[in-house]
């Protein structure tokens, strides 16, 4: 199963496969053997290359805020389109710019017809009182804004064109 | 001048959450029945569960239930309590209640409501530090007048200057004033925010002190003329103006410091006959000047952090003096040993300028283990209240020394859960990781400052948590099947996943 999960600005592709009670997970292209189990209510432990983790997981529109033992870290996830390769990831050809959560879009950086270079901030959704800037996954031209500031906007929503 | 001792039976607590709480036990653990008091918002909180009696005062905005003196009396009548514990905050600091308290034949577990008035005005405080010996900060004596009279008293001291309520405390009606140009406006302010807090809108100023330090003396007197300290907390740690970390010993204080201040605690509070527990707020300035601030005439929310170093229970201590008995100790018998530190955890998200975050609390794992304790008012499925302070817990460590300690507290802090509403815990994190606050260099900026400017680089596992999510969302949609995929089904799914969890999504903005 294919999901684009956002966090830290930055969205990256996840497969995660069942595999003889054990997940196998590949991030962003790197692979990790996970052991997931259960612990009551909310809590979950995850043994990852034996290094042991205890997550606790509380939903959020769009996503969760995965609780981990120093750090709470808020995870966007949408399944990925019918499991093809992301348009985000692909070097070439346009990328479509998606909502990765419910929210609102607060600010526009860009302008059509801008060059972008890779990271830089496209825009701000704002979800739950929350600001979030949107960085371009790649390098390239804005070729079409599909939102305007104010606008209400679902999870998955195009956002953006970037060639 | 003393009354005979007389053992109370049954003590009302007027107040919620934790502080409620935590007189609740002090009462079990003495043989005294308790009787909580509520609100509509309150029926289900921690404080009515926990004790042996409950009634009902009114609805949920606080003037209208917990600031209900008539209501409260009545309640303490009505269950025959002999006592009435104020807790902090709403009516402790209040002298009509005391006395209204005392009209009723109740004991009023507190100072005496002369005591309370005299400390709870700032500038007749002010008076009664000087008149005591203890320096003050430079400033006015009595409140001030017009905009004309404030614009000249703050130009004889010199800008900067602090605007402060009379009648105040908690940071409300509290304005730092760079210029003569910002003083009209700053002055408006703090008034109507003062008016607003506490029903008077006078004012006073107090020259800045440049990069000060927050350090009170705890003090305790009983009915026969004796007070002791019980040394100090450091409380610099702040954000607008109210406190997030507190701990003892201060890291910046000598040993020739501390005698000081609390000597000077000592003086003023015997000069105004002090009873109960209080304490006395000092600013501590570069130099390792102190300046007396104001008093608090109450228990203070940090005084876990005064009990855990000194081996005292501060709330039975007051029962006992209220009782009419003398303190059972001399101050040479008073021990600060090892070092606490207390983080307040408060419904608030530190990441989005301390906005309160009201809400159902899904899950909750509270620290435990070696030196570990967990002050709260919550547990989980609770409501948090939009209506109260926002205070969940305090969680305070106390260990062999200051590095230990911190060491502790980090430890703890990891081991906190608070899902549902966003807590202060996340920062406690940054703070406690900062090698200004390690090494016990910060003033009351620092998290303005130093946290803002200087932030500690923190490894994330990123990928762990992004796995572990990508896992969760694929064992739901296992077993949420059929389901269309794609990203809006995503998103309705998710609010599947949580009702069927039992939980309840937080829907905002």
């Amino acid at each position: 199963m294919l999901f684009d999960a956002t966090v830290d600005g930055r969205t990256l592709r996840v497969e995660v496969r069942a595999a003889n009670g054990r997940y196998a997970v590949v991030v962003d292209g790197r692979p990790l053997q996970v052991d997931l189990v259960e612990a009551g209510g909310a809590f979950a432990s995850l043994l990852v290359d034996g290094h042991s983790h205890e997550v606790a997981f509380e939903p959020q529109p769009g996503g969760l805020r995965v609780h981990l033992r120093d750090d709470v870290v808020a995870v966007g996830l949408a399944d990925a389109a019918s499991g093809a390769a992301s348009p985000l990831r692909r070097a070439s050809g346009p990328a479509r710019v998606l909502a990765p959560m419910p929210g609102r879009v607060v600010r526009l950086l860009v302008a059509p017809g801008a060059d972008a270079e890779a990271g830089q901030g496209l825009l701000v959704i704002e979800a739950m009182k929350m600001e979030n800037e949107l960085k371009a996954p790649r390098g390239g031209r804005v070729l079409e804004l599909a939102v305007r500031e104010g606008q209400a906007v679902e999870a998955g929503a195009l956002l953006l064109v970037i060639a | 001048m003393s009354a005979p001792p007389r053992p109370l039976r049954k003590v009302l607590v007027a107040n919620r959450g934790e502080i409620a709480v935590r007189v609740v036990r002090a009462c079990r653990e003495l043989g005294i029945a308790s009787v909580a008091v509520y609100s509509e918002a309150d029926r289900a909180a921690l404080h009515v569960r926990f004790a042996d009696e409950a009634v009902a005062i009114g609805p949920a905005p606080s003037p209208e239930s917990y600031l209900r003196s008539d209501r409260l009396i009545d309640a303490a009548l009505r269950t025959g309590a002999d006592a009435v514990h104020p807790g902090y905050g709403f009516l402790a600091e209040n002298a009509g209640f005391a006395r209204a308290c005392a009209d009723a034949g109740l004991v009023f577990i507190g100072p005496r409501p002369e005591t309370i008035a005299l400390m709870g005005e700032k500038t007749s405080a002010r008076r009664e530090a000087l008149a005591a010996g203890v320096p003050v900060v430079p400033g006015t004596f009595e409140p001030l007048g017009d905009e004309a009279h404030v614009l000249s008293e703050a130009a004889r001291l010199g800008y900067p200057v602090m605007l402060k309520a009379a009648a105040g405390g908690g940071g409300k009606g509290l304005r730092l004033v760079a210029s003569a140009a910002e003083l009209p406006s700053a002055l408006a302010r703090a008034r109507s925010e003062a008016q607003g807090a506490f029903g008077d809108d006078r004012v006073y100023l107090e020259k800045a002190v440049e990069r000060p330090r927050h350090v009170e003396i705890q003090v305790l007197g009983d009915a026969h003329g004796h007070v002791v300290h019980l040394f100090e907390r450091e409380c610099s740690i702040q954000r607008r103006h109210q406190k997030l970390i507190e701990e003892s010993p201060s890291p910046l204080l000598t040993p020739a410091l501390r005698a000081r201040m609390g000597s000077l605690a000592v003086a003023l509070a015997q000069r105004v006959g002090y009873l109960g527990a209080g304490t006395l707020e000092f600013l501590v300035g570069a130099e390792g000047e102190p300046y007396f601030l104001e008093m608090n005439t109450r228990l203070q929310v940090e005084h876990p952090v005064t009990e855990l170093v000194t081996g005292l229970d501060l709330v039975k201590l007051q029962i006992s003096v209220a009782q009419g008995e003398p303190l059972p100790f001399a101050q040479e018998a008073v021990l600060q040993r090892g070092h606490a530190i207390e983080c307040r955890v408060y419904a608030e998200d530190p990441d989005a300028g301390f906005l309160p975050s009201p809400g159902r609390i899904l899950a909750l794992r509270a620290p435990a283990g070696p030196g570990v304790r967990d002050d709260s008012g919550v547990y989980e499925g609770w409501q948090v209240p939009i209506h109260y302070d926002s205070l969940l817990s305090k969680l305070v460590v106390w260990a062999g020394t200051r590095a230990e300690a911190i060491a502790r507290l980090r430890r703890a802090v990891s081991e906190y859960r608070v899902l549902g509403v966003r807590t202060t815990l996340p920062l406690f994190e940054r703070v406690l990781r900062h090698p200004a606050f390690v090494a016990g260099d910060f003033d009351t900026s620092f998290l303005e400052t130093a946290l803002r400017q200087e932030p500690v680089p923190h490894p994330r596992a990123l990928d762990v948590a992004v796995a572990a999510a990508a896992i969760h969302a694929f064992r739901a949609r296992q077993t949420s099947r059929p389901q269309a995929p794609g990203p809006a089904a995503a998103a309705s799914g998710w609010r599947r996943a949580a009702l069927r969890e039992g939980l309840q999504t937080r829907l905002g903005g």
